[in-house]
Order: structure tokens, then sequence, then C-alpha cells
């Protein structure tokens, strides 16, 4: 990845092709779409339901292999991946921010914050200190040994971001992060997330249906269908932060 | 993931529905009991029949005859005794002669001018030097080391009668006393004379003719009734002064026999089968404690396997619980091994964190279970001795000794493998639903409640 140019996309898609089967009938759910995300971009992949825009996420985080095409995050191609090395590649290169939080609920915030390290194997004092400081910073220093049964919708999401950040991956991957929010909290997590990928150059890839969200996004991709009806700069860099 | 990780990770997932995890433990528990109390009953069957073997006689000892029929006779002579000897496992070999099996009339004598006098006594000879090394235990006195020695038998002076009394008194009545709790004499009246101090004369009769030896005393024998009455109401003397004493005696002529009888100590108890078919194979006869113990302890066997079995079926019961519970916890816990896996979870980690959750359920339940099991395998022999558990009984009750049988024998290993099976029961009923875990997709961690 380090060795990857600036100027270089950091996910490629190509020429990727999703069927599902259904019944008798088979479903196509993307056509083909051709895709080039850089680095630093945070980018907005818009849609209804139905649109085809989960499926792409999937596609995009190896959580699913496409029928047809290629996947490629940094240079190495994810949809050919093993489960092992989908799984190292995670440790290292990808977050995760979920709607619906996805916190372990029996692990504590600082825990849950802290679980993407412990697969990778560092030692629990480090990965718990490195977790607390994060949740400082999402503002969730009063909450570190609360469980997520004993938080808000908001201070799980950004319990939730914390844990996507907290190993600092190349990309981020955001479906619907605010699905579930009301909309003051809703500013305050895109705010967050969009800080952290700007101080850390990091690439976000947004997942929602919610017009406003995408106003946050520097490129907006829109799909329907399965298809890429329209791909957009949209300059919020200048405008918002 | 490091390994105390997942330990961690284990034990937390154990005791988040702690009631459903006590009570698959409490399956393997029960289990794991009935297994090592139904293997330690037959353990315990065969402790006892192995206790009334050697009441028997010494389980090591193989007694080798000449056959008494067939074309060609094999003698025992003294060349047979050494190649006796040097047989693996062998550790002793002596001949014995046994007055009891010649044609002779023995008569025992001591005191002045023959004043006490025995008329029926076993008198056995056999090879001194290795009297120590075939069993015999000594009371008292020393070892035979010349020839006209001899050790009496616990209890032979009582058999002598006094000649300077009358008929019907002059006998000293060792049971006169009465008997205590356990069977045992009391108040035990002291014979005539001491037999380890007083020197007898031996007679023996046969032929027309009369010889006598005056033996003297070097120590006295424990009575020992697998050995022989020679132990008791006789006396023990070295083979060679009695072979002479029966040269003799015999008609002129008359070629040597060799020996009636040969005595095999072998070094274990698991390699006389294998003695014994050797010495067979050399066209001899033999008896051993053996052959009694062969089909006993075959019937123990079974025993203790059918018992076994039965244990066996309900640590399976057990194991279809840690499946099940297992599988529970899976279709709960879906989201969790999706959101795992999205966090870039290994898939072995998520396997050995299941296995070890059901390999954890196993241990438990198997230390737990060894525990209660050894309580409830004491408490049966407490019970069984119907005596007051002071401290020497319970220890009776849990090691065993010499003056007990235990209903359930529990050795440690007994213990260490049902710990062991447990956790290979926990481990092999993980197997699937690990499998199952495994198979999760990353995606159900996207799908939205």
């Amino acid at each position: 990845m380090a060795r990857c140019l600036r100027d270089q996309p950091i996910i490629e898609v190509k020429d990727v092709r999703k069927e599902y089967p259904l019944g008798e009938e088979t479903v196509v759910a993307l056509k083909r779409i051709n895709l080039n995300i850089h680095r630093g971009e945070i980018c907005c992949i818009f849609g209804t339901s139905g649109s085809g825009k989960s499926t792409l996420l999937n596609q995009l985080a190896g959580m699913e292999k496409p029928t047809r095409g290629c996947v490629s995050i940094g240079g190495v191609p994810i949809s050919r991946l093993e489960e092992e090395q989908l799984a190292a590649f995670r440790q290292r290169h990808i977050g995760f921010v979920f709607q619906s939080y996805n916190l372990l609920p029996n692990l504590t915030a600082t825990e849950n914050v802290a679980l993407p390290l412990m697969f990778r194997g560092v030692p629990k004092e480090q990965r718990e200190e490195i977790a607390r400081k994060i949740l400082c910073r999402v503002g969730l220093s009063h909450r570190l040994d609360h469980f997520p049964s004993q938080m808000s919708g908001g201070q799980q999401q950004r319990a939730g971001i914390a844990r996507a950040f907290v190993t600092r991956p190349e990309v981020v991957f955001a479906d619907e992060p605010t699905g579930n929010l009301d909309s003051a909290t809703t500013v305050d997590i895109m705010k967050m997330i969009c800080g952290f990928a700007r101080k850390y150059h990091q690439t976000i890839i947004l997942v929602t249906h919610d017009p406003e969200m995408a106003a946050y996004a520097d490129r907006v991709v829109k799909l329907i269908d399965g298809e890429i009806v329209s791909d957009e700069m949209t300059g919020s860099r200048q405008k918002k932060f | 993931m490091k390994h105390q990780d997942i330990m961690r990770m284990c034990l937390q997932n154990l005791l988040r529905r702690k009631s459903r995890t006590l009570l698959t433990l409490l399956g393997v528990l029960i289990g794991c009991c009935s297994i090592v109390i139904m293997v330690s009953i037959g353990m315990g069957t065969a402790e006892a029949q192995k206790k009334m073997l050697a009441e028997m006689g010494d389980l090591t000892i193989i007694t080798v005859t000449p056959k008494n029929s067939g074309t060609k006779k094999e003698k025992l002579t003294d060349k047979t005794l050494k190649s006796l000897k040097a047989m693996d496992y062998v550790v002793a070999v002596t001949p014995k002669i046994s007055l009891d099996d010649y044609d002779v009339t023995v008569k025992l004598f001591a005191g002045i001018n023959d004043r006490y006098v025995a008329d029926w006594s076993s008198v056995a000879g056999i090879d001194t030097n290795e009297l120590e090394k075939m069993g015999y235990q000594q009371i008292s006195g020393s070892e035979i080391t010349r020839s006209g020695e001899m050790l009496a038998g616990e209890f032979v002076a009582y058999n002598f009668a006094d000649t300077f009394r009358p008929e019907g008194s002059n006998m000293v009545d060792r049971w006169s006393g009465g008997f205590d709790d356990q069977g045992n004499p009391i108040n035990v009246p002291d014979p005539y004379f001491d037999a380890g101090k007083t020197p007898i004369v031996l007679q023996i009769e046969a032929n027309n003719k009369t010889i006598r030896r005056e033996l003297q005393p070097k120590g006295i024998l424990k009575e020992d009734n697998a050995k022989g009455a020679e132990t008791s109401y006789g006396l023990v003397m070295g083979i060679g002064d009695l072979r002479d004493m029966l040269e003799q005696l015999q008609e002129p002529g008359k070629k040597d026999d060799g020996y009636k009888t040969v005595l095999v100590k072998v070094s274990d108890i698991t390699k006389v089968a294998e003695v014994e078919k050797k010495i067979r194979q050399m066209n001899f006869s033999t008896s051993s404690m053996e052959s009694i113990r062969e089909p006993m302890e075959r019937e123990a066997r079974q025993k203790q396997m059918m018992l076994g079995g039965l244990g066996g079926i309900s640590l399976f019961v057990a194991a279809l619980g840690i499946t099940n519970t297992m599988i529970m916890s899976i279709s709960e816990r879906t989201q969790e091994i999706g959101i795992m896996k999205s966090l870039g979870c290994y898939v072995r980690d998520i396997r050995i964190l299941f296995l070890s959750e059901a390999g954890a359920i196993g241990l438990l339940g198997g230390i737990v279970g060894s525990i209660i099991s050894m309580i409830i395998a004491v408490t049966i022999n407490l019970i069984s001795f119907g005596m007051p558990p002071t401290p020497e009984y319970l220890l009776a009750a849990i090691a065993g000794s010499e003056s007990v049988t235990r209903i359930c024998v529990v050795p440690p290993w007994l213990l260490l493998s049902a710990i062991v099976f447990s956790v290979a029961i926990g481990l092999g009923s993980g197997y699937y639903p690990a499998n199952k875990a495994v198979q999760i997709s990353a995606l159900e961690a996207i799908k939205s409640n």
C-alpha cells in the first residue's frame, strides 16, 4: 500500500457484475460497474433501496465475491483473496462503520474499540490504551467502561467510529452510518468521520440513500438499478471544512 | 489473536449465559461421575478378587510337577532347576519335598527322652537359600545356614502331646481362651516348650525302616496358609537333609525319581502366564493361581467394560448437550461472528474460540465431576466398611489398605483420564458447531436488524 502512488486510485473496480439466484431466476444486482476511488477521497455511493448500493459496498469491502470483474484495494485484488488473507487484509487496511453500530453487547466501549487490535494480537494493556485515547477524541471519555446497552445511539455510533479508525486504516466503509440517528447527532457523526479522514488522509466510502449525507462527500456516485448513472465531484471540502 | 485473549473471550461468553452453561456443565459432570463410579466399582471387584486370590496363594509362584501321564516323562532334576532359573522373569527356584506327598509315617519328638511327641506334622524341605525370596516370613530367629537346622512352624509346639500326662489332658489347646470380635483366639496359653529354641527330633518310618535325626532350631516361621501347613503345624528344613533321610529309607535298587515339586517365583504377576507356558513346553505340569486368576480377571474386565459403557452413554448424552448449547449460542451470536469477521478476525481464531468454549465446558465438567465422583466413591467405601469415619478408615477408603476391601477403587489415572476424556468429548461435540460458526459470513454484520 505504501508504495502506491498518490495519483493512483486506491480502489479500483473493474467490470464488476453481481448476480443473485432468486429461486429459478437470476437477479442482477450490479450490471457492469467501473469505478476508481482515489486516496483521501470521501466518496458517497448514493441510491435508493434496491439500487445495488449495498451490494456494491459488499464487493468493495470483499464481503462477497463478484460474479464477474475484479475489485482491488491498493493494488491487492481482494475479490480473489482467500478468507484468511482477507481477514489479514481487513485487519490492516479496512475499517467499518455500521448502520446499527454493531458493538459487541458483552464488551465495554473500550474493549469494543480495542477489538480490531486484539485480532491483530496487540497485548491487552497496549490496545486498551490506544482505544481509550481514541474514545476520548470522539468525546466518550466518560463512557469508557460502559456497555453498549448503557449508551445512547449517538454514543454507540461514536464508539463504532472509534473502532473503525483505531487501526488507522486506509479505507473506511460506512454503511448508512447515521441511518438510526436524529439529525443533530447525524451532523456530529458525519463531522467526526470526515474529520478523521481529512486528518489522516484516509479514504471513506459512504453508502447512503439520504441526499443530505451526500453533501458531506467530495464525490457522489449515484446508482440506479445496478448501474452508475452519475459521478460528480462536489467540492464539499471547500464548502464545509 | 493471542491465546489469553481467546481464553478471556471464551470465559466471558460462557459467563454470559450462566444458567445454560451451568446446565450443560451439569450434564458433563453427571456423565463423568457415572463413568468414574462405574469403572471404579468394576475395579473394586477386580481388587477384591485379587485379594481373595492372594489369600489362597502367592500369585507369582508357579508349582511345577512332572507329568503324570504321557509317553516321555521328564524328571525334575537339578539340571531342570538350573534351566528354570535361567528363564526370563524368574526370580527364584526351589525344589520342595513335602513328606505329606510320600508314603511315610512322620513323628516329631522334643524334650528329654522324647517327652513330647507329635504324631502328625507337615515337614517340608526346601532350598533354604531361597526361603525369603519364595515369600516365607520369619517371626524370630535367624536363617538356616547349615545342615541339621530347621525353622519351626508358628504353632508347631501345640501339636506336641506330653507323654507324662494322661490321655485327654496331655495337649495345650490354643483356642481355650475364647475368641475376639474378629474371630482371633485370645488368652492363648503357652505351649509346653518354645519351638524356636528346642531341638526337635524328626522320625521317619517307611519300608520297615525307621530313621531319626535331631534338628537344631533357628527360628519360628510366620503362619502362611498359602505356603502350606509347614508354616503353622510343621517345620521347614534344608532339602538336602530331607533328601538324605528319604534316600536311606528307600528300597535298595530303586532309582531316583527326581523332585516331586519345584516352586518357581516370577518377578511380576503379568509374566506368570508367559513363564508358565514356557515351562509347559518343557513337558512339565504346572499349576498357579493364574489359571484361576485369568478367567476371573476376564470376567471382571467384561463387567468393568459393561459398567463403563453405561457411564459412557450418559457422557454421550452430555456431549449432545454441549453440541446443542453451542449451536444455540452460535445462532444467537451470528451477527457477532459477522462483526468479528468484518473487523478482521481470523477464521481459525473463531474456530478456536468456539472449540475452546466447548472444551472448557468439558474440562470444567470433568474436573468437578472427578472431584464429586471421588467423594461419592469414598462415601460408598466408608459406608461399606460399616465403621466410623476415623482418619485411618478415611485413608483406607481413598487409597485402600490390607485390612479392608473397597467397593470403589479410584486410582489417580482414572480421574485424570476422566478429565481428559471429558475435554475430548467437549472438543468433539464442539467441532460441528465451530465449523458452523466459521461459515457465517461477514455480511451478517451489515444486515441491519
